[in-house]
């Protein structure tokens, strides 16, 4: 087990392309750290440059005190999961897990003991003998598994493992994932871009864009204190819901202002508002967070334009200038298309976000 | 309401007549040439052509003018026709070893003569010696050079393989798998040596091995074959490469293996197949070429030189010509045989 540390990575594909931007972080021994982003955004290519498969531009790498910032993957001691697997098809289960035990020049036995114990972990003891063609996806993934934990890293990589399993295999095998985590205690980097899988695994969640990091938190963090519009936006499903307001002070009391609602500020956020002075705001509020209310108290009405009813809950959208608003609310009483709701916008669940930069004020 | 026709009939039936149609194009000829291989001279030379060599010769003695009269037992027209009047046995052996393919020694034919003092005429028959005509070809064609041409063949044949599957595996590797500037264009351009017919070229081909002392030399052949061939298998290797995941190699270098083990252990097996057929084609290119061996050898011909040789010069002689020709396609079809259990395996056993 070690620490991971970053320093001011840079990755230049050709001379014009910035695959990743001046990215420093540190991994704390035995963390469960997810970089989280878009597709196209550089997290794959951050982690490839972590294994050694790709070459790092400018900055160091550091696992534990070692730089090994311009060693070969081999001499690196970390492992991974593929997005595709990549399990070699033309050897047994047994054999692939074995692979790196057998570089590593360890004893028949003791080779013997570490693909039962990985296997035992990753419930797979059962086809050791099969060839991956024989097995199913999540058997795969499975196998996969079971040979980046069988050579005990200091590092363990996963690189989205979970996007080519089908919705209801994802999501158990998130549960065991974390689980294995649990019990290996391995320091563990997981790329994906799907961030309920990020929010549910993560101990610490990194958003990149562009090759940027653009937050770094635990999932409470990226949720509810979303540092931007971006990471706003992009954590949670449905996203948060974002209102152009003008600022007005009103005899002496700051309102937020729209054409759809006007709300006054308590004394907290206007003393907050006050101390940035801008003229235009935008206004996010986390669908769960809007409660509905009766007309008095309410912050503005609207008409329901779709209810999505998903057990538990309902998503309830609203159509207000074209933009589509949603709500997260009981599932009873059932809301259905066409009612009028009242909503109201809890002060503590604002959030005020820059226009011009798009940055939380 | 509308009645569904039912096409299927139809379909089967002209699916059946073009597949007819097909195999008597391809199999009637093979048939004829195989069967001509085996028959004997006097056979060969018969309208219509006997669709399958006799395994026994019947014969026919009595006296004649000047000796010993011999008819054989001709098939087509179903009664003994003349062929010999002699009185020299050894003659009439050498004949009926060479025209009719029934060896025989004198004192079996004293043997038979002496039953004239009996009954006239004797009647009896001999086995045929199927595999004559390969004897004979062996030994007559090329003067005696037919073994070692074929020694020769067979090493033209597998240098070829060795350096355009090599080479060409290697170029199809960088092509799978790096972007270089001019990468598209290099890759056709692999193939513009392949539109000169090589007569065009040899001229030139002759004086550059004639330079470098490779002229009538395999070795020499075995490289211009090779410049043709790599053209194949760089496309043909190229294609399989680029069907094996990049992350098959990148899992086992971060495993702990280095570029060459991770090259030789993940992607050699799986592109095996494809380098088999990628040296099938090159083995079938560099054993039936016939016109640059012709221009490129003098005293040390290949095989496919010596059996056009014999096909040229095989007035009176085609049974003959058509032992070469099976003599020469028999080595390809081993080995495309055993070659053919890895090329299954591209669409059986493994999938990648």
């Amino acid at each position: 087990m070690a620490t991971l540390t970053l320093t001011d990575v840079t990755k230049r594909f050709g001379r014009t392309v910035v695959a990743v931007n001046n990215f420093s972080l540190e991994v704390e021994d035995g963390e469960f750290l997810v970089l989280l982003g878009p597709s196209g955004c550089g997290k794959t290519t951050t982690m490839r440059m972590i294994a050694g498969l790709e070459e790092v531009t400018e900055g160091t790498i550091y696992i534990g005190d070692r730089n090994v910032t311009d060693l070969a993957p081999r001499n690196r001691n970390v492992s991974m999961v593929f997005q595709n697997y990549a399990i070699w098809p033309h050897m047994s289960v047994f054999d692939n897990i074995a692979y790196a035990l057998k570089l590593k020049k360890m004893s028949k036995q003791d080779i013997e003991k570490s693909v039962n114990e990985a296997a035992r972990l990753t419930k797979i003891g059962e086809l050791l003998e099969r060839y991956p063609s024989q097995l199913s996806g999540g058997q795969q993934q499975r196998v996969a598994v079971a040979r980046a934990i069988a050579v005990k890293p200091q590092i363990f990589l996963l690189d989205e493992p979970l996007s080519n399993l089908d919705a209801k295999l994802r999501v158990s095998t998130r549960t065991e994932l974390k689980a294995i985590h649990a019990q290996t205690g391995a320091t563990s980097v997981f790329v994906t871009h799907d961030q309920s899988e990020a929010m549910s695994m993560a101990d610490r969640i990194v958003v990149m864009k562009d090759g940027e990091i653009i937050q770094i938190g635990s999932p409470d963090d990226v949720y509810h204190e979303s540092n931007s519009l971006f990471v706003a936006d992009f954590i949670g499903t449905p996203p948060t819901n974002f209102f152009d307001v003008d600022v007005k002070n009103v005899n002496g009391a700051y309102h937020l202002i729209n054409p759809h609602f006007d709300i006054a500020l308590d004394e907290k956020n206007s003393a907050f508002i006050k101390n940035h002075g801008k003229k235009a705001l935008i206004v996010g509020i986390r669908p769960e967070n809007i409660a509905i209310v009766d007309k008095q108290k309410a912050t503005l009405s609207a008409e329901v334009h779709v209810s999505e009813p998903q057990g538990s809950h309902q998503v309830v959208a609203m159509r207000m200038d074209d933009n589509i608003y949603k709500i997260v609310s009981p599932s009873n009483p059932r809301i259905v298309a066409g009612d009028i709701i009242h909503l109201l916008f809890p002060q503590s669940a604002l959030r005020f976000y820059d226009p011009e930069s798009g940055l939380r004020v | 309401m509308t009645k569904k026709r039912n096409f299927k009939p139809i379909k089967t039936t002209v699916f059946y007549i073009f597949l007819t149609g097909i195999i008597s194009v391809i199999l009637v000829p093979v048939f004829f040439v195989v069967s001509l291989s085996f028959l004997s001279t006097r056979e060969a030379y018969r309208f219509p052509l006997p669709l399958l060599p006799a395994l026994e010769m019947k014969f026919s003695l009595t006296f004649g003018e000047r000796g010993y009269l011999l008819s054989v037992y001709d098939r087509v027209d179903e009664e003994y026709q003349t062929v010999l009047d002699t009185k020299e046995l050894d003659k009439m052996a050498v004949y009926m070893k060479s025209q009719l393919n029934t060896p025989v020694t004198i004192p079996e034919l004293e043997e038979q003569i002496a039953r004239l003092e009996s009954e006239d005429p004797v009647y009896f028959s001999l086995k045929t010696n199927l595999l004559a005509n390969y004897a004979t070809f062996f030994k007559v064609a090329g003067t005696g050079e037919a073994i070692p041409a074929l020694i020769r063949s067979l090493q033209v044949a597998l240098m070829t393989i060795i350096i355009s599957v090599s080479i060409g595996g290697m170029a199809g590797y960088a092509f799978a798998r790096y972007a270089f500037p001019g990468r598209n264009m290099l890759k056709f351009s692999v193939l513009f040596v392949r539109m000169f017919p090589g007569v065009a070229i040899a001229l030139p081909m002759v004086i550059i091995l004639a330079r470098i002392g490779f002229y009538d030399n395999p070795i020499g052949l075995a490289l211009v074959y090779s410049v043709g061939s790599i053209a194949l298998t760089v496309w043909i290797t190229a294609s399989i490469f680029m069907g094996i995941p990049v992350s098959l190699e990148e899992a086992a270098l971060v495993f702990g293996a280095n570029k060459f083990q991770a090259f030789i252990k993940m992607t050699l097996p799986l592109a095996l197949p494809g380098l088999a057929a990628a040296a099938m084609y090159s083995f079938l290119g560099a054993w039936n070429e016939t016109v640059a061996a012709l221009i490129l050898t003098q005293f040390n011909p290949t095989f496919a030189v010596i059996v056009y040789q014999t096909v040229l010069g095989a007035v009176g002689q085609v049974n003959l010509a058509a032992a070469g020709g099976m003599a020469m396609a028999l080595p390809a079809i081993i080995f495309t045989f055993f070659i053919r259990r890895y090329i299954r395996q591209m669409w059986g056993g493994m999938t990648v």
